[in-house]
Parts: structure tokens; sequence; C-alpha cells
């Protein structure tokens, strides 16, 4: 039996008991016959399937744009929906004019996924600049245009909107008032529905679904998820004594904007860009990210790094820790039992200076070739007192290797120590040949990261370091 | 309106693509069940647990098939459902057909292939070649004599050259409805760039005569030369469906599915070799293009031809020996994309060049403009060139591009930076323009004026974000002097304009404008004649303008109203028993062409252009990204130029994807591994580099209102950026060896900067400079 769940859906309550848990586009389009909404791969890759979410957050609503087709429907309970039709409700929005007086529209398959991704941008509130607007679009893809017209239709939105209304009311009234979201619409985003919050027996933990629903864009009828993000505090990161402890629903996107990780990690917002995308950070969890024990998790290499331990909790309430580098078994295994999950992530509070590389095809939303992490703890004269190297990508799990990080303690490392460092890097790993790159170029890679790290936390080296 | 009206429901979300459109209760889902590897053999399938997931489950295969089982259209390779072996993975086997999708789908899980016999699978165009596996038969174009030519020159190079294949994803995946009518036909809603090709393959499959099958294309979420012939098989398996069911059926590949079964941009392998003067000045060039066909023939053997005449790029080379070859693989069946067999042609010639200029020590924008073709040339196929507009393209791009400072400021900035490289490089174009088959090149048209003035064409052209539907509209519009808003272009029916060809080879505003041009000017004629009986005055002194019926010259009452708007003149015409309603048709004047001596005149004119691209190469990691592309495209007159600005930036985008980023992969034993959005990337927004485009508008006599047509041509400006990555990483590594393997992924530029290039693709040089020097 499914739960029943209650939500809204532009500017309708729904309360439903779904007969099988589906990906939300599913509902949207079959049962609600919304058709904006469309499908374009299944699995969060294009953005066609766009819409905003609206959820409490820490107790306040917060509207961001996800896929819909890596969206559980029966994670809807106490969210808010808003497809095509809700933005397009009183007719052409500024954003839809934007798009039509640029031509930003040819085939028009994707059109309103950037529509609903660049009307979120307004809801969110951030700032309204080039690099903002095209983050926010960075989940989206269009095969006619180039970009070119969607990037001049951008343009004009900023120039026509530069600032937004900082507190939420003011700005849904902002918005309204402007046509970019209909009155009607705004008029209901004060609020959430509260949620029904039925307990059933679960078969599955997910954290935001976005990589459950990719490999099983069509679930089985027996499955009943439970998603963690109406759990108390799930989506906390709080300090308790020298820990950061990460909640089980904390988003990528949150932990990027968190203030106390910016501040215990400096400079660590800017590898955000190169993870996932928008409306995927907008919903994958750190704790998904872990669960799902791929070899190349970006967030994982990142905690692999920052020295993170699971508290796991079985069905029985009792917990236990595990530290994420001993936590994965084999290739897409975790050394957790099947009534166990993931109820945090703990990370040493203590300031490191980190750097993340990836190699991918694309720089943007792409599955790393090889990916790593390098933290160091370092002490006022620049001595090393801790170093994690973490590698993801080269072998059935991801690997934090010790030996190559231990060449880095001490002092101030040398051009000598770091080259051997990547030597060391570069031997302890055997990675295979697939899609992404030959064994060989792995390797190699693996080798020009470690430099790459070096070049970014000591970057007097790099003349040096450089082949 | 100043923008595309056409796209309003697109941004509203309210467009109907075919997935959208409303269900009958009735209603089918259909899945195909696909071959699992790429070469094998079975006995049967079972299917009772499959029949057994729900009552409504029918599982048809190749024995459902009335008529005759076969989708090739030049030759008998291409069956619509498997019969016990399949040539390459993703071959229907079987239609599953159910209630819902989902039920279609576990039913199709639960399907087992009995007996299954691998058998060796052949993914290489050239070792097809040498086990003579090929398509029909070689095809030779040439001029001069190359031989004499060659032995003659101060430098002659040899190289190979690797192209890799490209998957099209159009945003909307292939799929078609179909529904069983009472005349006992099939009426199809498909998403098509080729109704009457569906309409005939259809017909074929179902042991129909053509007047019972009726097609209707709406709009297609993209094509891109995907949806052309292989558009035909999911028509005709939905069809199929309708027929043996008498229910309506909808079949909607999903990602994977579309990914893996559909055609894609052939690979090709090649050799050249070119002569050239001390001076730069190419005096010889020959090639042999192994074409990757696939495993059927599909459009192949149109494809091969169109590399073949654009084997010279844009330049005059007087001795040229090219030679196309299909080669049969058991890999999908290769089929059209935007350039169709153009860009894997100008790719080589263009290597070739990059690797002359490097032997030479030549700028290699400076060895491209020295040996540009000119008004008058002859091409190596005959065809003389009428107002050729390479070296005004060139010369201005180099001029926007500001290119000896550009260069210069790329030396100082890789003088002055290690890790950081830029490069730049440019390439010209010059593209034909018509089908190189001479009778696809017609077209019709049928234009109603309803008695209230509103007015209505029906054309062969689909719609599938190129814009063709605007630039039908104004067309139309301009001709009968009346807003845009008047006129209405209608979904593209079998049945309102028949016998039509595919909306392809960038021809389809030429063709259809063209017939809707005439056809609204037969209906105009009969107008202006009626009005002027009424007016007591002769036809030639009135004519329409913004709706109004006024005086021109040489009436002595020129530019004064008549009293009349359009819509009276059409309601009275009406009343007066007058025709409001024309048909018209369209064929492409002035071209033949000899197969036989491979010589003629197949294209109506040809349109030519520049690009420049910057990039700058991470050489620690042999990453990339572009800086600015610099564009100047022979427009001509244009139509709508939004929209061709638009053709132009996303069809550089789509080559630029080709050159560098899309990397269809296989198996060695024919798997794609490169099956999902997730393992092949295509160009995003942060891909794309800044994009400069200038627009050149001298007239054009041969095509609808002095246009040009814009589709494929700007595709190729997207080479230039292999070219400017190749540039960045010799900034890098200068004595590292050239290579020509597309797309430039970062591994390769990576094997590049350490040097771990393998031999064939370097160039052996015969070089006798020395000696003269």
């Amino acid at each position: 039996m499914q739960r029943t769940i209650r939500f809204r859906l532009n500017t309708e309550e729904h309360t439903i008991t779904p007969e099988r848990e589906q990906p939300a586009l599913d509902w949207i389009r079959n049962t609600a016959q919304l058709k904006g909404t469309k499908e374009g791969c299944r699995e969060g890759d294009c953005g066609a399937c766009m819409v905003i979410l609206g959820e409490n957050i820490e107790g306040k609503p917060v509207y961001r744009a996800v896929t819909s087709c890596t969206l559980g429907l029966s994670d809807l309970d106490g969210k808010h929906i808003i497809t095509i039709e809700g933005i397009a409700a009183a007719g052409i929005t500024p954003v839809m004019q934007a798009f039509l007086e640029t031509g930003a529209s040819q085939c028009g398959f994707c059109s309103p996924g950037f529509v609903v991704a660049l009307t979120a941008l307004f809801i969110e509130g951030g700032p309204i600049d080039y690099h903002h607007a095209i983050t926010a679009i960075d989940g989206n893809l269009c095969r006619c245009t180039g970009y070119g017209s969607i990037r001049r239709a951008t343009a004009k939105l900023i120039e026509a909107f530069p600032e937004l209304p900082k507190d939420f009311a003011t700005r849904l009234a902002f918005l309204a008032e402007k046509g970019i979201l209909p009155q009607a619409l705004a008029d209901t985003m004060h609020t959430l529905p509260e949620p029904i919050r039925e307990i059933v027996s679960t078969t599955k933990t997910l954290g935001g679904g976005t990589d459950f629903f990719v490999q099983n864009p069509d679930p089985d009828q027996e499955l009943i998820p439970h998603y963690t993000d109406l759990e108390p505090h799930a989506q906390q990161i709080r300090l308790e004594d020298d820990r950061l402890i990460i909640g089980s629903a904390v988003t990528m996107r949150d932990f990027f904007a968190s203030e106390r990780i910016r501040t215990m990690y400096p400079g660590i917002e800017q590898y955000e860009q190169y993870i996932a995308s928008t409306p995927i950070r907008n919903r994958a969890t750190l704790a998904g990210n872990i669960a799902n024990a791929s070899p190349i998790a970006d967030m994982t290499i990142l905690l692999l790094a920052l020295g993170a331990e699971l508290i796991i909790k079985n069905a029985h309430g009792s917990s236990r820790s595990l530290s994420l580098q001993n936590a994965f078994i084999s290739y897409k295994k975790l050394a957790i039992e099947s009534e166990e999950r993931i109820d945090a992530i703990m990370i040493p509070a203590t300031t490191v200076r980190i750097s993340f590389e990836k190699v991918s095809k694309r720089e943007h939303l792409d599955i790393a070739t090889v990916n790593s992490a390098l933290a160091v703890e370092e002490a006022r004269d620049g001595t090393i007192k801790q170093a994690r190297l973490a590698i993801g990508g080269v072998a059935p799990i991801p690997l934090i290797l010790e030996e190559a990080a231990a060449m880095l303690l001490g002092s101030r490392p040398t051009a000598e120590r770091i080259l051997q460092a990547a030597e060391r890097a570069q031997a302890a790993v055997s990675p295979i040949t697939d899609v992404r790159g030959t064994s060989e170029y792995r390797k190699r890679l693996v080798y020009r990261l470690v430099l790459a790290h070096a070049i970014r936390l000591w970057p007097e080296r790099e003349e040096e370091l450089l082949p | 309106m100043n923008y595309n009206t056409d796209s309003i429901p697109h941004v509203l979300g309210t467009t109907l693509y075919i997935d959208d459109l409303p269900e009958a209760s009735t209603l089918l889902h259909a899945v195909p069940l696909l071959s699992p590897t790429a070469h094998g053999t079975y006995s049967g399938l079972e299917v009772s647990e499959a029949l057994a997931v729900h009552p409504s489950v029918r599982i048809l295969t190749a024995r459902d098939v009335p008529g005759k089982n076969e989708l090739g259209m030049v030759m008998d390779d291409e069956p619509l459902l498997a019969d016990r072996k399949w040539h390459y993975q993703g071959e229907v086997l079987a239609l599953v057909l159910a209630a819902t999708k989902s039920l279609a789908r576990k039913a199709l899980t639960k399907i087992a292939i009995l007996n299954i016999t691998e058998l060796p699978a052949i993914t290489d165009a050239r070792e097809a070649y040498a086990q003579g596996k090929i398509i029909l038969k070689p095809r030779v174009q040439q001029c001069g004599d190359t031989e004499q030519a060659l032995t003659d020159c101060d430098i002659v190079i040899r190289g190979r050259v690797e192209s890799g294949g490209q998957e099209h994803v159009y945003l909307e995946t292939q799929g078609a409805i179909a529904f069983p009518e009472d005349t006992g036909g099939i009426r199809l809603i498909a998403g098509t760039q080729s109704p009457s090709l569906v309409q005939q393959v259809v017909a074929r499959i179902l042991g129909l005569p053509m007047h019972k099958i009726e097609i209707e294309t709406r709009r297609l979420g993209g094509a891109f030369g995907g949806k052309e012939e292989q558009a035909n098989a999911w028509a005709a398996l939905a069809a199929l469906g309708a027929y043996v069911t008498k229910r309506p059926v909808k079949l909607y590949l999903n990602r994977r599915d579309d990914m893996q079964a559909t055609g894609k941009r052939h690979p090709y392998s090649s050799d050249f070799t070119i002569g050239l003067s001390k001076d730069g000045t190419i005096r010889a060039f020959e090639a042999v293009f192994y074409q990757n066909s696939g495993a059927s023939t599909d459009l192949s053997p149109a494809i091969i031809p169109r590399t073949l005449f654009h084997a010279c790029g844009a330049y005059r080379i007087p001795n040229v020996k090219v030679t196309g070859i299909m080669c049969r693989t058991n890999l999908v069946p290769f089929t059209a994309f935007r350039g169709f067999g153009g860009p894997q042609g100008f790719f080589v010639i263009e290597s070739a060049i990059e690797a002359a200029a490097h032997a030479l020590h030549m700028d290699p924008m400076e060895l491209r403009l020295k040996n540009l073709v000119h008004t008058n040339d002859r091409t190596h196929y005959g065809m003389r060139l009428e107002d050729a507009r390479a070296e005004a393209t060139v010369k201005r791009c180099m001029e926007l591009a500001d290119w000896h400072k550009l260069r210069a400021s790329i030396d100082e900035f890789n003088s002055k930076n290690h890790r950081y490289k830029k490069g730049a490089a440019g390439i010209p174009i010059c593209f034909g323009i018509s089908f190189t088959k001479l009778m696809m090149n017609q077209g019709g048209a049928l234009v109603h004026v309803y008695h209230d003035g509103s007015v209505s064409v029906s054309t062969g052209a689909v719609e599938m974000g190129q814009g063709v539907n605007r630039k039908i509209t104004l067309l139309t519009a301009r001709c009968f002097g009346i807003p845009e808003t008047r006129v209405k272009v209608e979904t593209t029916r079998t049945t309102t304009v028949a016998n039509t060809q595919p909306t392809a080879a960038s021809t389809g505003t030429d063709i259809n404008g063209a017939a809707a041009c005439i056809a609204a000017e037969q209906i105009k004629e009969r107008l202006l004649l009626f009005a002027a009986e009424m007016l007591h005055t002769i036809k030639t002194e009135l004519d329409f303008s913004n709706g109004r019926l006024v005086y021109v010259k040489p009436s002595d009452k020129a530019g004064q109203d008549t009293g009349y708007s359009f819509d009276d003149i059409v309601k009275k015409a009406y009343e007066s028993r007058i025709d409001l309603s024309a048909h018209a048709f369209y064929a492409t004047p002035d071209l033949f062409y000899n197969m036989e001596k491979e010589h003629g005149k197949p294209f109506a004119y040809h349109v030519y252009g520049c690009a420049i691209v910057t990039a700058t190469v991470d050489t620690l990691k042999g990453t990339y990204r572009f800086d600015t592309a610099w564009i100047v495209h022979d427009l001509a007159n244009s139509i709508a130029p939004d929209i061709d600005s638009g053709q132009i930036e996303g069809a550089f985008a789509q080559g630029l994807g080709w050159s560098t980023l899309e990397e269809l992969c296989f198996s060695s034993d024919g798997r794609l591994l490169s099956n999902t959005l997730s393992t092949y990337k295509v160009p995003d927004a942060h891909f794309m580099p800044e994009m400069i485009v200038e627009i050149l508008d001298t007239p054009n006599p041969h095509a609808v209102a002095n246009s040009k047509a814009i589709g494929e041509p700007p595709f190729m400006y997207g080479i230039a950026g292999y070219f400017a990555v190749l540039d960045a990483l010799h900034a890098a590594n200068p004595t590292g060896t050239l290579f020509f393997d597309l797309p430039m992924t970062p591994e390769k530029a990576l094997r590049y900067l350490d040097n771990l290039v393998e031999s064939p693709a370097t160039l052996k040089t015969h070089n006798n400079i020395e000696e003269n020097q």
C-alpha cells in the first residue's frame, strides 16, 4: 500500500493515494494531464521535464527548479509543484516574452523547461547576473539554438530585472506585479500544504531519488519508498562538539550554500558548478550520493577528503558510526545492512583547505572520467598536519590514497615531494577502460590531478610542477 | 509581430507533440523488443510469460506483417521486424502492445529470445572493405590528372583522417500514433521529416495502396536528419499494430531505445594525398572515404556523393580524384544528419590543408585564403560557380576577428603562460544546395483563401524548429499584401499535398516556399483581374498592400486606396464564383547530372561563409574551452533574419559538438556504449563560446525571394573548433604528432600532450622542398 499524500499542483490542492510509486513526471503528464512538462531523457540530463518544487526547509517555504523525472511522486507530501501551466496561467510572462523576442524557442520542446528554470531563478531571489542565470539553466539542453538566442533572452531579463526584493513575501508581490508569476499562483506560495506524514512500512529509503529514478525509470509495483526529508533535523547542518553533522536530507545545494560549510572550508563553493546541475543539486542529497556507492560520485570524493564518517541507523533506531573510507565494499556496494540506512554524515569541524578536480568530456553536468579531492590541514606556518587525497573513477570503489597523501605531510611540500606524491597516486590505481576513458588515460589523469591540486593549494609551485 | 508567432505555444507549454496528444481509451501503447547484440541468430521468441502479464498484451513479429516486411528504399536489406537473425544491436525483433506503456515494458522483459547464436561483428569500415562487404559500387569523382600533377608538386603529403558518428539528440524522440480507419486503411500522426515516404513504406508493409494510408505530421521536436529515413520504422510498427488489433496504437520511443535503435551520422575513415607548389598553391588532391554505412543501405548511397561533392571544401583544385566506398558493418544503419556527408568531406580537406600549412610553415589561414574558389571556377564535378562568395566571406571574417592581431595576441599569451595555451583556426565553407538525387528537387503547395480573407497554406514542408512555417507564412503574406496574422500554415498531410519529398537538404523553404508563392500568385492574379473589372481598370494598376487594394503605377491614381480591403475583394470574388484555391508545383530548374561521368550541375547554387574559432587548453588536464567564434555567413536576402541567425548558431553548435565533445562509442563487439544522455554529451549553455555572427546579404536569384538555404551549411563551421584546439595543443607541444581524429576529446588532447599519438594518423611527407630551397 502506498501512503496518502497532500500537495499542491499549481493552485490546486490534491490529496491522493497513488497506486504505485512513479516519477512525478508521469503523474503530471498522465494523471493531471498537464502536457507542457516534457519527457526528454528520463534521467535528469535534459531539463525538458523541469518543474518548480516548493518545500519547507527549516520551516520556511523554499522554491527551486527540479527535474520531475527523478522526483518521486510520494515525495510530494507537504510540497508544492509548479509546472509551466501554472506559470502560464495568466498568459505570456516576461521570461516567455524574452524567449520570443530573441528567437530562443525553435522546435520548442525544451522551451517550457528553460522558462521554468529561469522563473525559478527569480523566485529564489538570489543575484540576477549572467553567471547566476547561466547556472540556472545548466541543467537544460537545447539542440536547436546553440544557446546564442537563449543567452540573449537571459541578458534581456537581467537588464529588465536587475534586482529583486530580498524578503520572500515582498518578492512574490513584485513577481506577481511584473507578471513573472500569475497573481493567483503567487498568492498560494506563502505557505505550503500540511504534509500528511502517513506512516507505512517502507521497502526502500531514498534521499532525493535523483539517481534511483535514473536506474529505475519505471519502478516496481512493490516499491514503497521512505523519503528522508520529512524527518526532523534531516535537512540541518549543525555543529556538535568538534563535528559538523549533516542530516540525511541535506542537498548538494544546501551543503554549498551553508555558511558553516563555507567558513570551515574556504572556497569550497567554487566546485559546486562542476557537480551535477542546478535542478539535480536542488534535490540530490549527500547521503544519497554516498548510498548509491558509485566509484565516481563527486560529493563522496569531497567528503572522503574531508574525513567524513557516517552515522548508520537500523530499523530499531540504534545507531553506529562507520568511517566513509571503510564504507565501500565493492562496486556499488556499501558496508551497511539492508535494514540500515545513513542517518547523518559527520565531518570534523576543522578548517582545512580543499581542492577538487574533475575531468569529464563536458565541463558541466557530466560524470567524471576521474575526480579527486585533496584536503590539507595546515599549521600557521604552512606545515601540513593532515592530508587526505580521494580519487574516484579508478577502482570499483572511491579510494583514499594514504601513501600518496603522506608524502605531503610536514613542512610546506616541495615540488619534488609533490611529484613523488603524484607518482605514488598513479602507481596505486588500476582503473578499467569504459565509455568515459581508457585505463591508461585515467592513470595519467590521476598523476595530473594531483599536480592540479598542488598548484591550487601552493600556487608558487606551478612552474616547477607543470610537465 | 517582429518575432516568430509560431513559438508562442512553445513557451506557454501548450504545443502538442506526439506524446502530448489526447489518447483514446482504446489506445494501445507499443514498445519494441530490440536485439541485444550486434550480430546473431535465434530460433524464435518465447512469449507466453509476457502474454500472461495482462490480457491487453499482444506481441507482433515478422509473421504478422501482411505485406512486404521491408523498410529499404534502395535495396531489400532492412526488414521492419527481424526474422531469426539480426545484424546490429537495436534491430526490432518484436513489437509489444499493451494498455499502458508500463504494462508493455513489463511484458517486454518477460520475452525470452530462444537459442541465440552469436556471430562475429564487424564494426570498422576498413575491415568491412577488406572483407568485401561493401554496398553498391564505389563512386569516383575526378578532374585533371592527379597522378601526373602529384609528381610535379613541390610537396606531397599523405595522411589518414577519422571522424566519429553523431547522435541526433532531437529532444522529442521518435514516435507515431496509428488509427485504424473504417475504410480498411490507416491514418497516422507521425514524427517524420517525410510524410510521403512513411506513406509509401506503410502501404508496402500492409500491402495496401497508398491512398489507403494517410499521414499527418504536425511538427517535430527537432529532427536534424534523424527523422528522414529513420522515422519510417516507428510509424510502420505503429501502423502494423493498429492494422492487426483494430485499435489506435502509439509508439513513442524512450531515450535509451531511441539512441540504441536509430541511425546516426556516419563515422568515416579516410586517406588523403595533397600536393602543393612551394608557394602554397594546391595542385592536386586525392582522397578515399571509407564510410561506415552500418548494417543496411538506408540513405548511404545518397550521402556518399555529397561527401564527394564537398571533398574539396571551398578550394580551387585543378586535379582531383575522390572515391567514396560504402562499407557494410554490424552497427545501426547510419543515416542523414545535418550536412549529409558534407562535414566528413570537409574535415578531410581541412585536415590536409592543416598538415600542408605545418609542412610549409605557413599560416593555415593564409594558405586557405590563397586557394579559395572564385567565380567561374569549375568544381571537380564540372559545375561552374556563379557568383562565388568564398573570398568575400573569408576576408570579412578575418577582418571581423582581426586575424593578424588575434594571432599576435595568442602568440603573446602563449609565450607568457605555461599551463594554459590558446589556439585559433578558421575554415571557409562552400556548400551545394539541392537534393543530390535529382528527382527529389520538387514540391507542391495548396493555398486556400477562405471567403473571410484568411489564408491557409499547405505544403510538403515539415516544421521541426527550423522555422519553415514562419518563412512560408511571411512569403505568402507578402505575396497577398496582407498581415502575416491572416496566414496559417497547416500541418503537413499526404492528402493535401501528395508525393512530397523529405524536408531535408536545407531545401525546405527553397522548394515549398517557392511552390506556396506560385499558388498564392495564381489566386492573387484571379483576384486582381476580378477587381480590375469591377473598378473598370486593368489589373497591372492594382495591387494589395497592408490588407488594402490600392492603385499602383502606372495608374495615375498610384498610391491611392481603392476603398476596398483584401477581405472585401475576396468576399466579392467568392460571391462571383471565383476559385479561391490553388495548387502549385515547383521543380528546381536547370539541374542535370550524369552519374556515369560524375559530371554536371547537381546544385542550384552554393552557400559560402567562414568561421574563426578560438580555444584555450588547460595543458595540465587536457581539457579545453572555446572562447569566441566569429562567423560571416552568406545568407543573401533573408526571409526571416531572426530565424536564420538561430539556424547559424544552432548548426555551429552541433558542428562544434561533433568536432570536439560528442563521442559515439561502440564496444569492439558492436554494442553502443554511449546510449544515454549521461554517457553521450552534447553542448550546453556553458560549452558554447561567444558567437559573433555577420551576414553577407547579396541577393541570390536562384532561390525564393532572393534568399539562400540555411539549415546545413553552418554546421561545418564547428570543424574550426577542432583545429583551434589542435592549434593550442601545438603551441604547448610544438613537436607533437598532428592528428586528425574527430571528436577532439580531452583524452585525445592529453595523448597529444603526452606524445602518445599513434602512427596511423601521422603524416608521411615526401618533401622535395628542402632541395629546392
